[in-house]
């Protein structure tokens, strides 16, 4: 990896991008099918917004944005995707769903996408890598330099639970309630790069840390560390990864208008400074997240309170609205908080699919449909 | 429960009782030779042909299915001759359960919504069907064959063998599309072959001077009444499975006793087992618009008939026709592959597939095999000296596809990457 490839390439204070991780679906039993290469080469012979993209078993499809300024042309782009992706689904008899997890394939029924990289993922890390075909949602954030970027991703570590909590879409596994709202952070977890960023305070500091570990063969490049929320030098952005993908673009588009707009109001305020205290409590706060969703309890870092992540969510979007600026991101802030205080959630969507209909079968028949909007999203 | 014996050491030899015991034993032992019955036949098939189908998988990595082939013509009467007369007859109840599971399996692959969304699919299977019922028909009657003759014997070779590539696509545990779109194929040649070979028995009862309401009513009876119920069963399974409820037990258990019923009824009322099952089938997924039914996969069960399936089948070769009917066999072949391959060829394109699809979906297309066997079979039942005739022609063919197509799907589904990787 050359020297360049960690110089930090300055972009536009919180402008947005997202990558969608999806599932491809048979239409017999709504199992995980292995056709991305088929998919993927049918997109782009017919053209497509962003870019489409394998990820490292074959029912997997990622989706990624341009880089957009706003709410609304960023909800206009996810939507083209998706109506381009489910066009082309329809024609191979594939169907594409959201959700974190695919409720009930087997692990071991999974290839991994013929390219060298996956290949070698398989190689190191063994069945992890075919364990790893859960799908989230990435939200790239604009950062005009790396200093900037350490400190946003610092502050957003404070925020992690409510991502996760907010997309949280990933109750079953392999055929089983988890009892988990997502239990996809927990197949994250197995990897021994996983976890958070160091506590470093500028941009140097940080490539220090990275050199090292490069010296020690750790890794060879940022692809290699699985943290919650790492910068991307080359794109000039701190990319989340802690959502699960949500079940529709809609609720995709309005958790990154959520981040973007913490992100928007951190570098306007800078309401604390970077602690030590957001780590000692990170694991804990994260664990209440996946397991109870929006009703987990959580201990703020700052403010040493107890308090649940629903009422800690609902002060931040009273708190940061004010920076949403960019025209519909007021309304979808007051939407997601609307949804929170109703109990609103992916993972009770999926949850009430399995009680109504009483198959994972048609759990994923209906997470389907939801996401290639053959049914009305959900008011 | 074993025949009581005498074991008592003190008792003499010759007594009475041991004497009463020899006279008796004529009451209850079986006579010389014993007469067989179909369930030791059905537990031998099927104990011989898993036996060949190991052997062949392990020693030359081929098909299960040519082992169970083989073991069907070392039995048949081009081997050992021991499988003829009326054990074929006892066995043929299998047959028809087997083709039962297969036809049903395949109806309900057949995803009509698919051929909505991708009208190219659906087009590709109505050309290669057109194009080798035509090219075989012009082969036959340019080599003599009476036309009557050629047309029903085109119309059996339009249908791929849907056993064939269902088992080998089971076996290599593939997925993807060219298993799904060939499938998918062989569903829709499969409906086409048997419509026709149907329509063409008023040719067939002309030819034998039948009256016209037999030329007319005979193939009408047939199609209407295999759809009719067809559809029946169809509805009865979507109102079982309301029910049952999400219950995937008790799901299979009674799609099982419905595929049998429908079996059995169709023989029962002199109807087309494969129509009426095929319909079955596709009926069972089309008109469950409310998801009732579970995903059915008939599994271990459907093994055991599938494995006697294709040791009948081979049973039913005779390698001496294939000697007589060289050249026309050959001719039945060449130009059944020339139709479907231009067929698949022309179109796939436009499906947007990736490239080379096309030519492999050409090879899994070739398997013809039980049903020929079972089509010519119906057809002789009605004038024994036309399925004398239509089988030298049709079975010398399949003998050759019955043993290439299993190796042409199995290298078609590996060479397109969709076997998982650690079958076979």
């Amino acid at each position: 990896m050359s020297e360049s490839a960690m110089d930090f390439k300055p972009s536009a204070s919180a402008s947005v991008g997202v990558e969608l991780e999806l599932q491809i679906l048979n239409s017999r039993d709504f199992n995980l099918a292995r056709d991305a290469a088929d998919l993927i080469a049918l997109i782009d012979k017919n053209g497509h917004p962003g870019a489409v993209k394998p990820e490292i078993t074959e029912s997997m499809v990622e989706l990624n944005t341009s880089i957009h300024g706003g709410h609304e042309t960023l909800l206009k782009e996810l939507q083209e995707l998706r109506d381009t992706v489910s066009k082309a689904a329809d024609r191979l008899n594939l169907r594409i769903a959201g959700g974190g997890s695919h409720p009930f394939h087997d692990w071991s029924d999974r290839r991994i996408f013929p390219t060298e990289r996956f290949k070698q993922l398989l190689e190191l890390y063994g069945y992890l890598a075919k364990q790893f075909t859960v799908f989230g949602q990435h939200v790239h954030l604009g950062c005009p330099n790396g200093d900037e970027a350490i400190y946003v991703a610092h502050m957003l570590g404070r925020y992690v639970p409510h991502f996760i909590a907010l997309s949280a879409s990933s109750p079953y596994q392999q055929g089983q309630d988890t009892s988990y709202q997502s239990s996809r952070l927990n197949t994250v977890s197995a990897f021994p790069l996983s976890g958070q960023i160091p506590f470093v305070h500028s941009w140097s500091e940080f490539l220090e840390y990275f050199e090292k570990m490069r010296g020690y063969g750790i890794v060879e490049s940022m692809k290699d560390f699985y943290w919650d929320i790492r910068p991307k030098p080359e794109y000039g952005t701190v990319e989340i990864r802690v959502f699960d993908t949500p079940l529709t673009v809609e609720r995709a588009a309005a958790l990154a208008t959520y981040a973007q707009t913490l992100v928007r109001y951190v570098m306007a305020e800078r309401p604390f400074t970077p602690s030590r205290e957001v780590y000692v409590l990170y694991n804990y706060n994260r664990f209440q997240a996946c397991r109870y969703g929006l009703n987990g309890k959580i201990v703020d870092a700052y403010s040493k309170k107890h308090l649940t992540l629903r009422d800690d969510f609902l002060e931040t979007v009273a708190r940061i609205s004010l920076h949403a600026v960019e025209p519909g991101a007021g309304a979808v802030l007051h939407k997601l908080a609307e949804d929170a205080g109703s109990g609103r959630s992916d993972a009770e969507w999926l949850r009430q699919a399995h009680r109504d209909r009483g198959s994972l079968n048609d759990v994923a028949r209906m997470q389907s449909d939801l996401w290639m909007g053959r049914v009305p999203v959900p008011a | 429960m074993a025949a009581p014996r005498n074991r008592n050491p003190e008792r003499p030899r010759d007594s009475p009782i041991t004497l009463e015991l020899c006279i008796d034993m004529s009451s209850f032992l079986p006579q010389f030779p014993p007469s067989t019955n179909p369930l030791l036949l059905f537990g031998l098939l099927l104990f011989a042909g898993f036996a060949g189908g190991e052997l062949v998988r392990r020693l030359f990595k081929v098909p299960s299915i040519l082992g169970y082939v083989l073991v069907g013509l070392l039995l048949g009467k081009g081997g050992l001759d021991v499988l003829n007369g009326h054990l074929v007859k006892d066995a043929w109840i299998f047959v028809d359960v087997a083709l039962g599971l297969i036809l049903f399996e395949l109806g309900r692959r057949l995803d009509l919504t698919w051929l909505k969304r991708d009208p190219w699919l659906a087009a590709t299977g109505v050309l290669e069907s057109a194009l080798s019922f035509g090219l075989v028909y012009g082969a036959l009657v340019y080599f003599d064959v009476k036309p009557v003759f050629a047309a029903v014997a085109a119309a059996i070779g339009v249908a791929t063998s849907p056993a064939v590539v269902m088992v080998v696509a089971q076996e290599l545990r593939a997925e993807g599309q060219v298993t799904e779109r060939a499938l998918n194929l062989v569903a829709i040649n499969s409906v086409i072959a048997f419509v026709t070979a149907t329509m063409l028995l008023a040719w067939i009862h002309h030819e034998y001077q039948a009256d016209w309401r037999t030329i007319l009513l005979h193939p009408i009876y047939l199609l209407a009444g295999s759809f009719v119920l067809g559809y029946a069963a169809s509805k009865i399974a979507v109102a079982t499975g309301r029910l049952l409820g999400k219950n995937e037990q008790g799901h299979f258990v009674a799609a099982l006793a419905l595929i049998v019923i429908t079996v059995g009824a169709a023989r029962m009322l002199e109807l087309s087992v494969l129509i009426a099952l095929l319909v079955f089938g596709v009926l069972s997924r089309s008109l469950d618009r409310d998801h009732v039914l579970m995903p059915f996969d008939m599994g271990r069960v459907g093994q055991m008939f599938v494995v006697v399936l294709f040791v009948v089948s081979g049973a039913s070769f005779k390698p001496e026709d294939l000697a007589a009917t060289g050249t026309l066999a050959l001719a039945f072949i060449l130009a059944r592959f020339a139709g479907k391959s231009i067929g698949v060829l022309a179109l796939t394109y436009f499906s947007g597939v990736r490239r080379g699809s096309a030519g492999l979906l050409c090879l899994a297309l070739t398997p013809m095999s039980g049903l020929a066997v079972v089509m010519v079979h119906d057809a002789g039942h009605l004038y024994p000296e036309f399925g004398a005739k239509l089988a030298a022609i049709v079975l010398s063919a399949a003998l050759v596809l019955e043993v290439l197509g299993p190796l042409a799907v199995q290298f078609a589904l590996k060479r397109a990457d969709e076997a998982a990787k650690d079958s076979q």
